[in-house]
């Protein structure tokens, strides 16, 4: 579970940790991309491990869309940019919740099949659902491959120096624009990924985003901003926690063992584990 | 479906047009608040309640031969045939709105009674500002016992409560150890709100009193985005019984993740809710063989009071789905509310309060397998049997009580 | 001092007096009890907002969990009436006592985060809050306390239908945490956030001094907001931590403030006075419809007005001169 935690988060960490954009939809575009998933399976029939390049790349392109017409501007703002990307973003959030259920009807979905669905594997006891672990892959490789994108390209660099400093940055010809649309994508595209795995497993309706969101929210912020590992380490951990927590405390109150975890940290740390930010 | 909806418009319409002039002119409308969460997490419920209250309409409003009260002719007649008129608001799961929105519907909206609300937390509200204005509320399909027991003269429930079904359940169990199955031990599994609170301590108490042990009682997070903890505790337990107290989201997720980890009970007894649901059973269907839940309808009625399944047509023609226990509940909430109305001859709070505490129909006059509808002197009908369901070939079939139920359970389930 | 800033500010008390009296005056015209609750909620979330713009508009200490100490408040005020018969005027005054020491507790390790850090510290201590009562049985868990009402009493300071009680309760709350406001501007704390917020390094110096007035600011603006939970539990005569203590009244309690414009005297009554009739309006016209639309319609407009505003609405009245002041 921590995994799939780490999963969710790190399309977040590269929008929220590296760009310094807050973003308070994430949980909703998790909930398209789940949406995306189900339809795809239930009018081609197409299994969302199948799906999930598609919806990646679908949510790629939703997430350049939504920089361009929004975040652009909200990071522009000349007062309180803080707090005009936290309302714009927020107000989003509102706005796709709404049209999914106009669009999708308030049901509640769920994918009957797929290969993965409800298939566990055994080890010396230790039962192992296969969606989960398949996503505990995906998120090691996502992370790798985000990890890799970030310190060995260019464009991964360009992305980092466009953050630390704009102004530079257009002197050497990058357009701050171009470089943060494609981070919002790849960010979105990441969530996508998340979601079709997601889907498998999870029910699907217009508010399941709220769920995760916070999760997601604590999970960067615990690695700390800025760093891709971060979020990674923070992911096991609150999964870890998640678990520790429910055995010793009532379940309904596992929560809490996250969310004090985050706040003992960030005493100790106020930069979370390895944020640099 | 827009074809069918666009059909019942026009047939409204031209029945209006048939009503002869004089017979208009005196009489008047009948108009009746329903407040249900219509945005957010339990929006589905609101909309598919919508459904049912429209389908009660279509009866109330329209001739048709069932034996209900108020089917035959239109309208109302102790009002002089009037129509009534729904008039929907939403309460988004807060107390605060559903009381804002009861007092705009009974003071802008004149309703004469209020019908909800689905959320047992919104009850609470709606319920004391319908006392305040002495406008009788009918609480369709709130199933938490605290809530008539509030001294409240203008609150009736003609559904059971969770007492009356965790009792139901009980009486089951000792039914079947009389035939020798082993049930000892439970584990018990509910939400941490207002309905999972209640129906675990109810079922708490009564495993107490019939000397059935619990082994874990485990109170989740509504809406938890895992469960996995929670079910390696129900495996590790592993009594004779699961009893969730769940709603859809959550009930979806408890039996994927119970695939997951491989945990297969003996039995599995649910406390209707997200266990009653199609959306559920489209998930997780294939999983749940032999699962058993209480409820207030079953569609096995129809085999002997046949208006059961031509009303349950007329749902699934506005909605796709068939009646379940929540939706059966709110259309016969709706009835007896115009029923009483209807008697009290009057759109007067108090007179349709009177009428509402005289209320005597027979449960072959019902669509629900129940004895009778009659309040008692807190607004709650105990005459509302409960039935065991058990899902079994993809539909529910009754196997509880007796005099009810067409098959056997089965036990333990596959 | 500035000759301007002073005649400013006399102004500002001039007109904040004559707004009070011409609202007090509004439930001699206006008798419609629907009305009437808006306008109720509308003073409140003015007053909250105000509250919470004290400590995240001012000292720029951006709170998302202030449903904390709203909770707080009402759980204080009816455990106090319900268990042992304290009257909630004591009750109400009790929960704000208990929620300024806590936000000084928590503001101690709390201020030394920052941005996100503190955001997200700030959301998840109000929901570890919301956990813990789900969770108490003495205080009802998800229950929650319904408060016996038994007629109209001004000493338990509920009514059965008159509203003009709560509503006097609300604007008094409202103009209280307004005067706050004002008085603190042309206060020391007030200069010193001034300054940390145009110059975080040089306020550096400032040090102790500063952190100090963060507290005071954290405690002013939770006493109040508990004050208003305590209202808002009165009001509604039923509380359950959902319904308190949800991360929806944090959110309710910055939206006015920065769409009015955050860290101005009148944004959030500005902020207030548009959002909350348009909430319920919206919900009222489409909100029976279960498509959606009132959630469509009005995140619509928190986008475009936080992007065509980042100040905030008031800055459409603000003269060029009068933003230097203002800052």
């Amino acid at each position: 579970m921590g995994l799939l935690y780490g999963l969710i988060a790190v399309g977040l960490a590269l929008i929220f940790g590296l760009m310094d954009v807050t973003n308070f939809a994430h949980g909703e575009f998790l909930m398209i991309a789940m949406y995306r998933s189900f339809f795809l399976f239930a009018f081609f029939a197409i299994d969302p491990l199948l799906s999930a390049p598609l919806v990646a790349a679908a949510l790629f392109i939703f997430g350049a869309v939504v920089y361009l017409l929004l975040v652009r501007f909200a990071m522009r703002a000349k007062a309180n940019a803080g707090m005009v990307q936290i309302f714009t973003t927020f107000g989003l959030a509102i706005v796709m919740r709404g049209l999914a259920q106009y669009f999708f009807t308030p049901d509640y979905r769920s994918i009957p099949q797929s290969w993965l669905g409800g298939k566990t594997i055994s080890i010396a006891g230790i039962f192992l659902p296969e969606p989960q672990l398949v996503g505990a892959l995906v998120s090691i490789a996502a992370f790798a491959g985000l990890y890799i994108f970030i310190h060995r390209t260019d464009f991964g660099r360009a992305i980092e120096a466009t953050r630390e400093d704009p102004g530079a940055v257009a002197l050497v010809g990058i357009d701050k624009n171009r470089v943060f649309a494609f981070g919002w994508g790849l960010g979105a595209a990441l969530v996508g990924l998340a979601g079709a795995i997601m889907a498998v497993f999870f029910y699907i309706y217009p508010d399941v985003g709220a769920s995760f969101a916070l999760i997601a929210y604590v999970t960067v912020a615990l690695g700390g901003f800025g760093s891709v590992f971060g979020a990674f380490a923070g992911g096991i951990i609150v999964g870890l926690v998640e678990a520790v927590t429910a055995l010793v405390l009532p379940p309904s109150l596992k929560s809490v063992g996250i969310y004090s975890v985050y706040l003992l940290v960030v005493f100790i740390r106020p930069r979370g584990l390895f944020g640099s930010i | 479906m827009t074809i069918t909806r666009r059909d019942v418009l026009l047939g409204a319409a031209a029945t209006a047009a048939l009503v002869p002039l004089a017979a208009r002119a005196q009489t008047s409308e009948v108009v009746i608040g329903v407040i249900y969460p219509f945005s957010g997490g339990s929006a589905q419920q609101g909309v598919d309640a919508q459904k049912a209250y429209e389908t009660a309409l279509e009866v109330i409003n329209k001739d048709s031969a069932f034996d209900l009260p108020l089917a035959k002719g239109e309208g109302l007649p102790g009002l002089g045939g009037a129509k009534v008129r729904l008039v929907f608001a939403d309460h988004q799961a807060d107390p605060q709105k559903g009381r804002a929105e009861a007092e705009r519907l009974i003071t802008q909206e004149k309703v004469c009674a209020i019908i909800g609300t689905y959320q047992s937390a919104v009850a609470v509200t709606v319920s004391q500002i319908c006392e305040r204005y002495q406008v009788p509320f009918v609480s369709a399909d709130n199933s938490s016992p605290s809530l008539h027991r509030r001294g409240l003269k203008y609150y009736f429930r003609a559904a059971p409560h969770d007492e009356m079904y965790s009792a139901a359940m009980f009486d089951f169990f000792d039914a079947m150890k009389k035939k020798g199955t082993k049930i000892d031990t439970l584990s018990l599994f509910h939400e941490d709100t207002i309905f999972g609170t209640d129906s675990g301590n109810a079922q708490a108490k009564i495993a107490g009193e019939r000397g059935y042990k619990i082994v874990t009682d485990i109170k989740y997070r509504a809406n938890s985005p895992s469960l996995s903890a929670e079910v390696q505790q129900l495996k590790t337990a592993n009594a004779d019984v699961l009893m969730p107290s769940s709603y859809t989201t959550d009930g979806i997720l408890l039996v994927k993740t119970m695939a997951e980890l491989g945990y297969k009970p003996n039995a599995i007894v649910a406390q209707d809710a997200g266990f009653s649901e199609k959306a559920l059973y489209d998930a997780v269907g294939d999983k749940l063989e032999g699962v058993i839940s209480r409820g207030t309808f079953s569609l096995d009625l129809a085999q002997k009071r046949p208006m059961v399944g031509k009303i349950n047509d007329m749902f699934k023609a506005k909605s796709g789905k068939d009646f379940n226990d929540l939706t059966s509940r709110q259309f016969m909430g709706l009835i007896i509310l115009a029923d009483a109305i209807n008697r009290a001859k009057s759109i007067d709070g108090e007179k349709i309060r009177d009428a509402l505490a005289a209320t005597d129909i027979p449960g072959d006059q019902t669509i629900m397998p129940w004895k009778r509808v009659k309040f008692d002197e807190m607004g709650q009908n105990n005459d509302a049997d409960p039935v065991l369901l058990q899902y079994v070939g993809g539909k529910f079939v009754t196997i509880f009580p007796p005099q009810a139920a067409i098959a056997e359970a089965i036990w333990p389930m596959k | 001092m500035d000759k301007d800033f002073t005649a400013r500010r006399r102004r500002d008390l001039i007109i904040a007096a004559l707004l009070a009296l011409i609202a007090a005056l509004t439930p001699l015209f206006v008798k419609d009890v629907v009305v009437q609750n808006i306008l109720i909620l509308t003073l409140m979330y003015a007053g909250l907002s105000q509250s919470w713009n004290i400590l995240s508009g001012y000292c720029g200490q951006i709170s998302l969990g202030h449903a904390l100490y709203f909770g707080l408040g009402a759980y204080t005020t009816e455990l106090l009436f319900t268990k042992f018969g304290v009257l909630p005027w004591f009750g109400m005054l009790a929960g704000g006592v208990v929620s300024a020491l806590i936000a000084m507790g928590l503001g101690y390790p709390f201020f030394r985060l920052r941005g996100h850090y503190f955001v997200i510290a700030t959301i998840v201590i109000a929901e570890i809050g919301l956990l813990l009562f789900h969770n108490w049985e003495w205080a009802g868990a998800a229950m929650g306390i319904t408060i016996p009402i038994r007629g109209d009493s001004w000493l338990k300071f509920q009514f059965l239908r008159t509203k003009l009680p709560y509503f006097y309760f609300a604007l008094a709350l409202c103009c209280l945490a307004w005067f706050v406001t004002w008085w603190l501007e042309n206060s020391k704390w007030g200069f010193w956030w001034r300054a940390v917020k145009d110059n975080p390094e040089a306020a550096e110096s400032l040090g102790v001094d500063v952190f100090n007035s963060k507290m005071g600011a954290a405690a002013v603006s939770a006493f109040l907001v508990a004050v208003g939970g305590s209202f808002y539990a009165q009001f509604v005569s039923y509380i359950d931590p959902e319904s308190v203590m949800g991360f929806q009244f944090s959110l309710l309690m910055a939206l006015p403030a920065v769409l009015g414009g955050i860290g101005t005297l009148w944004g959030p009554v500005l902020g207030a006075a548009i959002l909350i009739p348009l909430t319920e309006l919206t919900r009222f016209k489409f909100g029976g419809s279960g498509r959606g639309i009132d959630l469509i319609v009005y995140g619509t407009l928190i986008v475009l007005i936080s992007l065509a505003l980042p100040r905030g609405l008031l800055s459409l009245f603000s003269r060029p001169k009068r933003t230097g002041a203002v800052r």
